[in-house]
């Protein structure tokens, strides 16, 4: 994790989640939240921008949304509940909450629709499927000095196929709570 | 009750679903929809804001609920005739429901 400051107020953090982990950058923002940096805008993938000040109860939480044609009244709804929009990566939308006491401020307050986020997520993720299709099947052709080539190319489609798994195995642990 | 065959696959509906429909006898956009609900259900029910987003959504897009009204990115809806029947479908089958319950 590296660290530098950036202007006088904010500073910026380099960390990787990966698209099956949205609950641990959300716990991790959390945290960073008690530790008195706050969430002020999102960069390149992975790079978030700090706000430094006391230390506050904030509850993130990431939606995933495609759709753009509603994403001002979706936003608006967010605010109208009580939750301030930070940024958007790509489909990911970062908000967050003060906690109150009691029971944790949720966005999706029933399984059912926790599962729509991450088939939305999941269909979002086969615009890549083709391009992994021709990788696979071309990667013979490549000539041999381009082995580098070819291992990126594994190493790509391996991730891939592994949050396409990881994002089945979250759905159906939703479906059987 | 009879239900049309076609309007059949929309039940039971989920008890979020349910409160959703019964808070949009009237116009309502989401957040007072949210409010409405937690109120009816005397707490018991709290619709998360990307729950209600997803819900509405879909249920526009069945036809069971339209929106007759846009105020300041706030669209409002309304129940259907067809998301009516549906729901009072529902009520019905819940009422039965509770009736089994009450010797319990």
């Amino acid at each position: 994790m590296k660290e530098k400051m950036k202007e006088e107020t904010l500073i910026s953090k380099y960390k990787w989640f990966w698209a099956w982990q949205d609950d641990k950058e959300e716990a991790w923002l959390t945290q960073m939240s008690q530790e008195g940096l706050h969430l002020k805008s999102l960069g390149f993938p992975g790079f978030y921008f700090f706000t430094p000040g006391e230390p506050a109860n904030y509850v993130y939480r990431l939606d995933f949304v495609t759709d753009n044609k509603d994403y001002q009244n979706y936003l608006q709804l967010f605010k109208d509940a009580g939750w301030e929009h930070l940024g958007r990566m790509g489909g990911w939308q970062y908000f967050r909450t003060l906690a109150g006491e009691g029971e944790l401020p949720e966005i999706y307050s029933d399984p059912y629709s926790k599962v729509q986020k991450y088939r939305r997520l999941l269909i979002y993720l086969t615009i890549f499927l083709p391009i992994m299709i021709v990788v696979v099947s071309r990667v013979h052709e490549a000539p041999s000095f381009y082995v580098g080539v070819q291992a990126v190319y594994a190493v790509l489609l391996g991730v891939y196929i592994f949050a396409v798994v990881k994002l089945i195995g979250r759905i159906r642990t939703l479906r059987h709570v | 009750m009879e239900l049309p065959g076609n309007l059949v696959k929309y039940l039971p509906l989920t008890e979020t679903t349910a409160y959703i429909l019964l808070a949009l006898n009237e116009p309502l956009h989401g957040y007072a929809i949210m409010q409405k609900v937690e109120t009816m259900s005397e707490g018991t029910v709290k619709v998360g804001a990307g729950t209600m987003y997803g819900a509405l959504s879909t249920l526009e897009k069945e036809g069971l609920i339209v929106k007759v009204d846009e105020q300041e990115r706030r669209k409002l809806y309304t129940l259907t005739a067809k998301g009516r029947q549906i729901v009072q479908a529902h009520i019905h089958r819940s009422a039965i429901l509770v009736r089994n319950g009450q010797g319990l």
